[in-house]
């Protein structure tokens, strides 16, 4: 039996194997910026190279941790999640991402291909989007102390208008960027023995929330709680109610099927590549012709109406409320 | 408990199983309980075929889920 | 709405009329209620039409001596495989959630043949068998191919026999389960001088079986009819029945809410005792057994499973007992009467056209 290379105690200690690690790592984190002493305590951006800056930009900061489970998954992997986790974040507030720290903490005894891997996921994100990882840290616990592996990432972001969740307005119409849900579709597959052809809908929203920006009176991205949670929270904040029209469900067929297969509701589903947006009626099909350049399946699901609550308007015409999901959930799904 | 599903048998595998196709979403299932050929729908619960139904059944049954 | 949504409608709306008096119908599956809910049906119904949930939820109706029997297996080391909703079911004094978290092997499946590829690693495992015709062919199966499994399983038409001979409710007509009958056929039905609507799922099922029950009410014929002719069919699944035969004898049992009924449970038979959790944990069965003290409640969740009151009528419902902090079975379960109400918050919005005078009912959420 061959013998894999994985990942020793030793290796997160802080000496000479920590350092070895860590040069293994940085090997294949390879995206040139401007940020200066990525191997000091913080790296550091001087924001006089922003001559384009005007001076009422904001700067961003949001971090996320991530323990999904399996850890490569159709479409994906830990690592692609996490740095598209923490670029959406700050895209979906209208800003562009500057660099993201990356924080492992990696069991003992896991496999140092598959770390590697991983690393490179990560790498190819980074090179795809310019945003790079700018500085981190390496952990290593005993086993059994930690599953396999644990990612968290923080990172910054600059921005000229913010788009806060509480923005949507009456009359506005509800756009959603691509059928939802089909991260939690790879996982829960991969979980409960089915075959798909769905593939996480991971990936970094840069290109497509940059061709609508100006035009998003609010926007989040779906992830954990899925439609549910994200549309409950934008009508609150904004203190409206959204009405969905049951014939214009984001959902495709196969995600249909494994939420009635496994009863568990699609409106909880997470996505990873996705985002909300409320739009004016007047820019509503705007945006979605330019959405729909990077995603056929963009559509307008509902609209912003006078009063409170989430709706649906079921094929009886009733409105039927969409609460926010509760009790357990997913576990470990990003 | 779900509500029982329509699948579409595609393969007969070992002992009393087959791979039915719910819609685009595929898995093994128990048919020891229905005569079935490869074509057939059949109405799954709780992972074992319990009855067959026809084509058009499931496709009704796959709009109305796609609609909820 | 679609045409034919509104065109049943209306028939419903002038049959009610027609008939005059308020009548109360039965859904007897689990599912069916949820169904319900999930489509509003109760806004868009006749005020003189008042839809009971009945006592078909699986869990719901499983005896709390049943749910104390496999914490206590839980609680004494032994693993066990149970369906989704059943952890969460509070026992006298524990449930497998609590069991859970305390170090216990609990292991949800979703399917029997789960269970048996669990039982190869976790010796000894014992699987909850709970639920009617429709789950007990599976856990037949399973025993047959080497599961060790408690059964609470249970027999419906016994069930719907009690119902009628309660004098405390009136039912003028039953929506019988859908694949309890695909099980069971729809003969077995007959027994029962009430009208009666085997039905499907969707929206338009439901509506369809209603529009069916004021017609057999209209012509004063109760009859058994099948909405869900593309699934059920009269003879049922014999090759389910007959295994469910080879594995289980039937004896009476109690059901929560409705006390002791003859000849409605199933236990496992002697032949394949091996198998059966009573027998092979007879003693720490009987200890547990011993130790249960059921303690006066306030919980009404008997009366609810009868149909006799509305989850609102009970004490706890909405304070003590909501389905995040869950006081009887009836919270627990996504399709008990109480979970149902409580999260199936429905705004009547648009009403059919109708010219039925009386006023249509609140909405009451």
């Amino acid at each position: 039996m061959k013998d894999i290379k994985t990942i020793e105690l030793d290796q997160g200690g802080g000496g000479e194997k920590s350092s070895q690690l860590i040069s293994l790592i940085r090997k294949n984190l390879k995206v040139k910026s401007r940020w200066k002493n990525t191997d000091d305590d913080a790296a550091v951006f001087d924001l006089a190279y922003f001559p384009e800056a005007k001076k009422r930009e904001k700067l961003l900061f949001t971090t996320d941790g991530f323990i999904v489970d399996p850890v490569f998954f159709p479409g994906g992997d830990i690592g692609k999640i996490a740095m598209c986790g923490t670029i959406n974040d700050l895209c979906v507030m209208g800003a562009r991402p500057l660099g993201i720290s990356l924080s492992l903490i990696v069991e003992e005894g896991f496999p140092e291909n598959d770390l590697l891997k991983i690393i490179r996921s990560i790498n190819q994100v980074s090179r795809e989007t310019g945003v790079p990882i700018v500085t981190g840290d390496t952990k290593v616990t005993e086993k059994g102390k930690l599953d396999r592996i644990e990612i968290t990432t923080a990172g910054v972001g600059l921005a000229e208008k913010i788009i806060a969740n509480n923005g949507a307005r009456i009359g506005d119409a509800i756009i959603v960027s691509g059928n939802l849900g089909e991260h939690a579709v790879a996982l829960l597959s991969q979980r409960f023995n089915y075959q798909t052809r769905i593939k996480s809908d991971c990936q970094p929203l840069i290109q497509e929330i940059g061709s609508v920006l100006p035009y998003l009176s609010a926007a989040k991205d779906p992830t954990r709680g899925g439609l549910s949670a994200i549309l409950n929270e934008m009508a609150d904040k904004a203190r409206v109610k959204f009405v969905l029209a049951e014939k214009n469900l984001p959902f495709c067929r196969e995600t249909a099927a494994l939420s009635e297969l496994l009863g568990i509701d699609k409106f909880a589903f997470p996505s990873e590549g996705r985002f909300i947006a409320t739009v004016s009626k007047k820019n509503a099909a705007k945006v979605l012709n330019r959405l729909r350049k990077f995603n056929p399946s963009a559509k307008i699901i509902g609209r912003v109406e006078k009063g409170r609550g989430v709706f649906l308007e079921t094929n009886l015409s009733v409105l039927k409320r969409i609460e926010v999901p509760r009790g357990k959930l997913i576990p470990r799904i990003c | 408990m779900c509500l029982a599903i329509p699948g579409k048998i595609i393969k007969f595998n070992q002992g009393q199983t087959a791979i039915a196709d719910f819609n685009g979403i595929r898995k093994e299932i128990n048919i020891s309980l229905v005569q079935a050929k490869i074509g057939d729908y059949v109405v799954v619960h709780a992972g074992f075929a319990i009855e067959k139904t026809d084509e058009k059944s499931a496709r009704e049954a796959y709009e109305f889920m796609e609609k909820q | 709405m679609t045409t034919k949504t509104r065109q049943i409608t209306k028939q419903i709306f002038a049959k009610a009329e027609t008939v005059g008096r308020p009548l109360k119908f039965m859904e007897l599956c689990g599912t069916h209620s949820r169904s319900i809910a999930r489509h509003g049906i109760k806004q868009i119904l006749p005020s003189n039409i008042t839809l009971v949930t009945g006592p078909g939820c699986p869990v719901c109706v499983t005896d709390q001596e049943d749910i104390d029997i496999i914490v206590g297996l839980a609680a004494n080391k032994i693993p066990v495989a149970v369906y989704g909703d059943t952890v969460n079911v509070p026992g006298t004094v524990s449930s497998l959630e609590k069991e859970r978290r305390r170090g216990a092997d609990v292991n949800i499946v979703y399917d029997t043949t789960q269970a048996l590829v669990l039982a190869k690693v976790k010796p000894g495992l014992v699987f909850f068998g709970l639920g009617f015709e429709t789950t007990a062919p599976m856990t037949a199966w399973a025993i047959k191919n080497g599961l060790i499994a408690y059964s609470a399983h249970k027999l419906f038409p016994p069930a719907m026999a009690a119902l009628l001979a309660h004098k405390a409710i009136k039912i003028d007509g039953f929506i019988n389960p859908g694949h309890v009958s695909a099980i069971i056929g729809t003969k077995v039905y007959e027994q029962f001088k009430v009208p009666q609507v085997i039905a499907g799922f969707s929206g338009l099922d439901v509506l369809k079986a209603i529009d069916m029950l004021l017609s057999q009410i209209i012509a004063r014929n109760p009859k058994v009819e099948n909405e869900y002719g593309r699934v059920v069919k009269p003879e049922g699944n014999g090759a389910a029945r007959d295994l469910i035969a080879e594995v289980f004898r039937i004896t009476d049992a109690r059901w929560r809410g409705l006390g002791v009924i003859a000849a409605s449970g199933l236990k496992i038979k002697k032949k394949y005792r091996e198998q059966d959790a009573e027998f092979v944990h007879h003693d720490l069965i009987g200890k547990i057994k011993s130790k249960i003290k059921i303690k006066p409640s306030a919980c009404r969740c008997g009366e609810i499973l009868q149909g006799l009151i509305e989850p609102r009528a009970c004490p706890l419902f909405g304070k003590a007992c909501t389905p995040d902090t869950p006081y009887g079975a009836c919270m627990v379960s996504v399709e008990g009467a109480c979970h149902i109400e409580m999260t199936a918050k429905l705004l009547f919005d648009i009403m059919p056209k109708s010219n039925f005078k009386r006023p249509l009912k609140s909405t009451g959420i």
